[in-house]
């Protein structure tokens, strides 16, 4: 039975038309903006990627149709090993970063399933970098990785010789500094969610199991490990679809560099959104992303569904 | 016994080795923030992890007192960046909360607008890099590029599904059986909605909006795209804080790191409880 159902079984002095139309009234603001902010960009980004305009053309938008190009911009992007790279980048990001932030947020909320002194100090530290504006958590990183910076000090003083790394200009360093920015901001969502689901875990269930003999181990795998499934494909979708979009850190620390080695899909289509300014072709590929990305949301419900 | 005292120690170690992983990035800034021109970039024995001569010089330096061992003049204080990251934030936000919570409202009562809810889930999840070329061009359009209205405006609706889906659940979760008592008494529903739903729900609203809040105030991208001069936010502004002669300006940079960094921490911490709840679209609650 529905909402609606229900308070007219117990109002019936008012018709369920005046509720139906309030209803219609509060979803409309939220309806009209996001028709606002899908219809009109799909329709105008279709019409533009089947085209070779460009803001430099000397045209506006509407008159794009005079450089018409039928399906170049999406043929073009079949053979165009830049994307096809950056989009690598961006999966072999979140293949390690994903599973390193679950592990370490899982291993954290675990040590914060039970009471002890200072316990909500920590907590309340440990989720503070998510809240760091990730612009800002870039420049941070950014200063820590400087030659001359507190990492390389930081390992001088551990080795004892002096150490000067120039992380962010080499090619395979930049790629694992960024990862460590991503897996220092986004660690503590993942304990957030994990801890949450950790002590939703019925008490006396894991108190049983001790008088029967389990040991926390065998505890984890048995009680909490299966009622803690669905939180942890949540922490992890959520992970996955955030890292998919990786910019602001990543830009700020290396802007794409050295060279492409840090480039990503956002970074890749901001380059060519602002430098090479050819929007016809930006438009196809954020299409084709978009499509890909639709069918594979449609696809993971289903199977979640089930 | 032993094996939970090893246990404790194990425990207490792991977490102390987190905290410090966490808060090294966040003190280097702090520390960072407040060091003189002669300290920021000193390598080897000279790097200093707590300033030696502390000073508030990178702070005056960002509103505009040029100082004495800084031979840079700013074209731009950042005065006008924050002002306009708080505009388009609050005002981001109130779109969003106001849109949001009525056709939350609107859902979870009289069950309208059921489309929203994998609408506003579909919006949230592609990259705003793959719709900003057509929303430059329609703000262009609009004439609203490079103003905080402009930047509000685009705040309000991509913030929309996180206001939405964390008060559809406080609405489904809120005791119905004052609203209808009010409904038997004979308000209308309306009413019902305006001055006995919404004040009950000041609560959770006041979290959600500054759940909101914090989202719009964090974002870079968007801004970077839709500001060029007059209305650049926090961010953007920060990233422009170097000069040919000097390079990086990194205590003045840090400095206004860390004036963007404290709101959200502070009000995080203010809304720890919900966090969870907004974080996951209200599918957990804690």
């Amino acid at each position: 039975m529905s909402a609606a159902e229900t308070l007219h079984d117990v109002a019936p002095m008012s018709p369920g038309k005046e509720a139906a139309r309030l209803g219609f009234r509060l979803t409309l603001p939220a309806q009209i903006l996001v028709l606002f902010i899908s219809l009109f960009p799909l329709l105008m980004q279709l019409y533009i990627s089947l085209t070779d305009w460009s803001p430099l053309a000397g045209t506006s938008w509407p008159q794009a149709w005079a450089m018409w190009n039928t399906f170049a911009n999406y043929t073009d992007l079949i053979g165009d090993d830049r994307l096809w790279a950056a989009l690598g980048r961006t999966g072999f990001i979140m293949a390690v970063c994903v599973p390193v932030e679950f592990l370490l947020g899982l291993g954290l909320a675990t040590l914060f399933a039970d009471d002890f002194p200072g316990k909500r100090v920590a907590y309340s530290i440990l989720i503070m970098p998510m809240m760091v504006v990730p612009a800002v958590a870039g420049y941070m990183f950014y200063m820590l990785f400087q030659s001359g910076g507190p990492v390389n000090d930081l390992l001088a003083h551990l080795t004892g010789a002096p150490v000067t790394v120039a992380w962010l200009s080499s090619p395979t360093l930049a790629l694992a500094a960024v990862m460590v920015a991503d897996i220092w901001q986004w660690t503590p969502l993942m304990f957030l969610i994990l801890l949450s689901g950790l002590v939703g875990v019925p008490e006396d269930q894991m108190k049983a199991a001790t008088l029967l003999g389990a040991n926390a181990w065998q505890r984890f795998l048995t009680i909490a490990l299966p009622r803690m499934k669905a939180i942890m494909v949540i922490a992890v979708a959520i992970r996955v679809i955030e890292c998919f979009k990786i910019f602001d850190t990543l830009y700020i620390m290396t802007g794409g560099g050295p060279g492409v080695a840090t480039e990503t899909i956002s970074v890749y289509i901001y380059k060519i959104t602002t430098g090479d300014l050819i929007w016809g072709y930006v438009a196809a590929i954020a299409l084709a992303i978009l499509v890909v990305l639709s069918v594979a949301c449609l696809w993971a419900m289903r199977r979640l569904a089930k | 016994m032993q094996r939970y005292l090893a246990f404790q120690i194990f425990r207490y170690a792991a977490i102390l080795a987190a905290l410090a992983v966490t808060l090294v990035p966040i003190l280097w800034m702090v520390s960072m923030a407040f060091k003189p021109v002669g300290e920021w970039q000193a390598t080897g024995a000279a790097l200093t992890w707590i300033p030696k001569a502390p000073t508030l010089d990178n702070f005056r330096f960002i509103f505009g007192q040029s100082s004495s061992a800084l031979i840079v003049a700013l074209d731009k204080t950042a005065a006008m960046p924050i002002v306009s990251s708080l505009l388009s934030a609050t005002i981001g936000t109130a779109i969003a909360m106001s849109a949001g919570t009525a056709a939350a409202y609107g859902l979870s009562r009289f069950g309208s607008g059921q489309n929203l809810p994998l609408a506003l889930i579909q919006l949230r999840l592609f990259p705003p890099m793959a719709v900003m070329i057509p929303v430059m061009m329609m703000w262009a359009f609009l004439n609203i590029m490079d103003t905080w209205w402009g930047l509000a405006l685009i705040y309000g609706i991509v913030t929309l599904p996180f206001a939405f889906w964390l008060m559809k659940t406080f609405f489904d979760d809120m005791p119905r059986e004052i609203e209808e008592a009010a409904l038997v008494e004979g308000c209308s529903r309306a009413r019902v909605f305006w001055r006995i739903t919404l004040p009950m729900m000041r609560a959770p609203l006041a979290a959600a909006a500054l759940f909101v809040f914090i989202l719009n105030w964090s974002d870079y991208l968007i801004a970077l795209l839709l500001t060029s001069r007059n209305w650049v936010t926090i961010p953007v502004y920060m990233t422009s804080l170097s000069s040919s002669m000097t390079g990086q300006l990194y205590g003045a940079k840090a400095a206004l790191g860390l004036i963007a960094a404290v709101p959200p921490v502070v009000l995080g911490i203010l809304i720890q409880r919900h966090l969870v709840r907004g974080l996951t679209f209200g599918a957990l609650k804690q």
